[in-house]
């Protein structure tokens, strides 16, 4: 029989050791996931977690970050209090302060500078967390600010607006009923986890796989029947030119298109520009497989595609990429039809959960036709035309310059001044130019230390919220744990701040929990219901896809049906954007000669979610450096070894990392991830590289060169001494205590790298594949630089 | 209980490393510590004439019989006489690392007070109908926890137990 000390140990909830079981979801990543949590709570602190295997999104299982939230709910750069800066802008010198006084100071400001420069010189902007954002929607416009602004400039909205170019509606692969699935920068197995799992049900079911992708990923790896390998940005080109092969070999839906489809004839002609003459000198992709991709859509329907919402859009010319790869399933007759795309109205913060709530309508009714147009309207107005909302990417060029209106204050829901493009110079810069800046947060992140006032915000395990899931499931979570210290949830805090400015919204005024019950009321369930039954319910008005109804009903863009032609931007030449998916090469006109190889930001790691992970210890143990992924051919032409420093440079800037040599990168191509503070790949991509149509960022194709940093002599003699700085003077480790995270006893990497290593105490007699393949010119684990060496990479800025 | 062997599929695994991540979670692993972590992953590439990529997880393999409970002086390793699995009480371990060089797989770790530390499979947890908290959270599969009876009549191709039982076999 166990001792009670051992089973504390082993953590077991029991009455003996007083632990119990608490269900919430994670909120780590993307709403598309937010996977159900059993909390292991004693006394009031969470001790372990796990999946909720009654939930119906995840059946328990968690995925690398997930798994990992007790530590990101317990980070030590959490803020305790609200704080008031006392130091220059970023220096992190803050004084604690009361809610009141907070809220009496921002209150005072925002209003001052309504009533002084109009409402629309306060931003309302909310970072990467989504659940909250038709609340402070709704805050932006009953304050009479038309300027709501989010994350959501740079990633998603771009495939979302081509949708909604081409259909008015959002839309989503039927995945489980496909013969075909078209994977466009699909990897499942590092983001969005149970999508691995339903491809490989559906793999072993017979359904066969195209999968197309910059680099060799795991899904290539386990799933692919056929891959396709096109260089950044050129998707558009490839699309086109499987669109080419389909229509010439008359492998096309006519009777569709004839009912459904509007400007086939123009497309059709436009699509005899990509060839078996150009399409690999356009694309990289030989024409062969071109081919045999259009074999296999024309031999295997129905088709589904999933383009992912970051790496194609992350273009100069993404959004018209989307277009050309989504004009496939309207010729194929694939869209609004079983096992192809369906389409998927939002039910709640851009959640397909196919039911009925009253968001828009919340939001909307705060909008007023009096307003100014938002931030970015001028700059980029089919955004604007169809998203209604601040494009983000357009804000600091606004602040610093001040046209075509003043902003003065932002109010920010977790900022990231790394998101933008040459950071730096351009949002930082920005940040220092606000007279006023709140920033609310979880953490004491660099941005925030640019705040006037900074406020304290809690994790999902810390509050109550509504959430949305697929097959008509509605969730109203309980906190698992009190907030941490003065902590409150992002919700509350606009109400409050609602309330403290008097605005007239007596629903804001009302609270959080008041605006869901008005959302939700046509669904049967109550609030009271939805969180006494502790785990998602279906809701009765779940209403299932029917299969053409709405293309027989006719859709709500300008000619009722699927347009490849857009008549909305036809019926606007002045914004000088083309009404057909048309195809411009992707690269800035740097010269090639200097800057031969294109750098790509972001590929996914299983470790990392944009900046917030970076912190937390047990994730950083996975990939201790920001490392970038070069092929093996570039490091040995290059004299570039596993491990060595190198310097990144682009005609914006130049940064220093670690290189990683993998055999998924092809020749030419640099993956860096993004939100490093020790190496920001943001300050690479040049601030005027936005896409004209989304305003999305240039994040994933940029001409680049690499070096490798002179080895400093003095620097090797001393190799052996924990790594404490990077170029910037930060961290290496990005812990806010500067201490080193990657739990290397003996200069050995801690947990395995990705790299082929064996990690720390492990053996080097695994079976004959684990014999590692050391490429030319690779040293042993690196365990870091000494700053000495590191401070180099200076010299190259 | 029956005697449970703790497999894993290279060929499965898509090297996320939630497993590695769990294992901290249950076990309060702190990497500030400098400690080694009880479950660690990597990945190993090919080129033939396609990339190969093997991704592997791994940690204690819970021989049997064990080499490292044979070698500790203290009697501190014991298998557990219900799950078979190696468990450990290190009140009396003397640091010795007699157990880490018996070991052909470099699984015991020692804590900053010199004392052996490794992963005992969650023993506690299956005595208590939950699997080891790798086992529950890897996504696609590739780490189970099995019976002896479910393992010998139908374990895995790629299964790494299997090869450790060689290695294990070859150095003892």
């Amino acid at each position: 029989m166990a001792t009670r000390e051992e089973l504390l140990k082993a953590k077991i909830p029991c009455a003996e050791t007083g632990i119990g079981i608490r269900h919430t979801l994670c909120d780590i990543c993307a709403p598309s996931s937010h996977c159900g949590v059993d909390a292991y709570v004693k006394d009031g602190v969470i001790i372990k977690v796990e999946g909720n295997k009654d939930h119906p999104l995840n059946r328990g299982l968690l995925c690398t970050k997930g798994a990992s939230n007790r530590q990101y709910i317990y980070r030590k750069d959490r803020i305790r209090t609200p704080l008031k800066r006392t130091g220059p802008r970023g220096s992190g010198e803050f004084t604690p302060i009361t809610w009141e006084e907070a809220y009496e100071t921002i209150s005072q400001k925002l209003l001052g500078y309504k009533k002084e420069y109009g409402a629309q010189s306060v931003f309302f902007f909310s970072g990467y967390s989504k659940w909250y954002r038709p609340i402070l929607q709704r805050l932006a416009y009953s304050f009479g600010s038309p300027n709501y602004g989010t994350e959501s400039s740079s990633c998603f909205t771009s495939g979302l607006m081509a949708w909604e170019t081409a259909t008015a509606s959002p839309t989503r692969p039927d995945m489980r009923n496909c013969r075909l699935f078209l994977g466009w920068a699909h990897n499942p197995y590092f983001s969005g986890y149970l999508g691995a799992r339903n491809t490989e049900r559906l793999k072993k079911q017979g359904v066969k796989f195209i999968i197309i992708d910059t680099m060799y990923t795991q899904t290539v790896e386990k799933i692919a029947d056929l891959f396709l390998q096109p260089r950044p940005g050129t998707d558009g080109a490839l699309a086109l030119a499987i669109a080419n092969e389909l229509i010439t070999n008359d492998w096309v839906d006519h009777d569709y298109i004839d009912a459904y489809v509007h400007g086939f004839d123009e497309y059709a002609q436009y699509c005899k520009g990509f060839h078996e003459g150009n399409v690999e000198e356009l694309t990289g992709v030989p024409y062969e497989k071109v081919k045999k991709a259009a074999e296999m859509i024309h031999e295997y329907g129905p088709m589904s595609i999933r383009e992912s919402s970051a790496p194609l859009a992350h273009h100069i010319n993404g959004m018209q990429n989307y277009r050309a790869i989504m004009a496939l399933s309207a010729i194929t007759g694939n869209y609004d039809r079983k096992g192809g795309q369906i389409p998927s109205p939002f039910t709640y913060t851009h959640q397909a959960s196919g039911y009925h709530t009253l968001e828009h309508e919340f939001v909307k009714e705060a909008r007023k036709s009096s307003m100014a147009p938002p931030v970015g309207a001028q700059r980029f107005p089919l955004w604007n035309e169809l998203e209604k909302e601040a494009q983000s990417m357009d804000l600091p060029r606004q602040i610093l310059e001040g046209t075509p209106y003043p902003v003065k204050a932002v109010l920010a829901f977790g900022m990231n001044f790394r998101m933008f493009p040459e950071s730096d110079s351009s949002m930082r810069n920005a940040l220092e130019k606000l007279d006023f800046f709140v920033d609310v947060d979880l953490f004491l992140t660099d941005t925030s230390k640019y705040a006037d006032i900074v406020l304290p915000a809690c994790s999902s395990f810390e509050r109550e919220e509504f959430k949305s899931y697929p097959g008509g499931y509605a969730y109203y979570t309980k906190p698992v744990i009190a907030p941490l210290y003065e902590s409150r949830s992002d919700a509350d805090i606009m109400c409050d701040l609602a309330r403290h400015m008097n605005l007239d919204d007596p629903l804001l005024k009302g609270g959080y929990r008041a605006c869901l019950e008005y959302i939700l009321s046509p669904i049967s369930y109550t609030i009271d219901q939805l969180q006494e039954a502790d785990t998602p319910l279906k809701v009765p008005e779940f209403a299932p896809h029917q299969e053409f109804a709405a293309i027989r009903r006719g859709l709500d863009t300008p000619t009722g049906k699927f347009e490849l032609k857009s008549e909305i931007i036809a019926s606007h030449p002045e914004w000088g954007l083309d009404p057909l998916p048309t195809y411009r090469a992707p690269l800035d006109d740097a010269d090639p000669a200097l800057y031969p190889m294109t750098l790509t930001e972001g590929g996914r790691l299983p470790n990392a979610l944009h900046s917030r992970l970076h912190d937390v210890s047990w994730l950083r143990t996975l990939r201790p450096k920001a490392c970038a992924e070069i092929s093996l051919e570039d490091g040995e032409m290059l004299q570039i070894g596993e491990g060595d420093l190198m310097v990144i440079e682009t005609p914006a800037g130049s940064i220093c990392v670690h290189a990683t040599l993998s055999k998924r990168i092809p020749r030419g191509l640099v993956s860096l991830y993004h939100g490093y503070r020790e190496a920001n790949v943001g300050s690479l991509v040049g601030r005027s590289r936005l896409d004209p149509y989304s305003g999305f960022p240039a994040m994933r194709s940029n001409r680049c060169r690499i070096t490798p940093l002179e080895k400093d002599p003095a620097a090797d003699a001393s190799e052996e001494k924990p790594v404490t700085g990077m170029p910037d003077g930060q961290p290496v480790t990005g812990m806010s205590d500067g201490q080193p995270v990657t739990g290397m006893p003996d200069g050995q990497p801690a947990a395995g790298m990705p790299d082929g290593q064996p990690a720390a105490g492990m053996p080097d007699r695994l079976p004959d594949a684990g014999t590692p393949q050391l490429p030319a010119g690779r040293d042993t684990a690196v365990p870091g630089q000494p700053s000495g060496a590191a401070r180099k990479g200076e010299a190259h800025e | 209980m029956s005697k449970m062997i703790l497999d894993f599929d290279p060929v499965v695994c898509c090297g996320c490393g939630a497993c590695a991540i769990a294992c901290m979670d249950q076990n309060d692993y702190d990497p500030a510590t400098g400690n080694a972590p009880f479950r660690t992953i990597f990945e190993t590439q090919e080129l033939e004439d396609k990339p190969v990529f093997s991704h592997y997880s791994v940690a204690c393999m819970h021989c049997s019989p064990a080499p490292c409970v044979t070698a500790c002086p203290v009697g501190c390793l014991k298998k557990d006489p219900q799950t078979d699995l190696t468990v450990f009480d290190n009140t009396d371990c003397i640091g010795c690392h007699s157990c880490a060089m018996a070991c052909p797989f470099g699984a015991p770790s020692f804590n900053g007070k010199g004392k052996m530390e490794k992963c005992d499979g969650c023993y506690l947890r299956l005595k208590y109908v939950m699997e080891p908290a790798c086992v529950r959270v890897c996504p696609t599969g590739a780490l189970r926890m099995v019976t002896e009876e479910e393992y010998e009549k139908a374990h895995e191709e790629h299964s790494l137990v299997e090869e450790a039982r060689k290695i294990a076999k070859e150095q003892i």
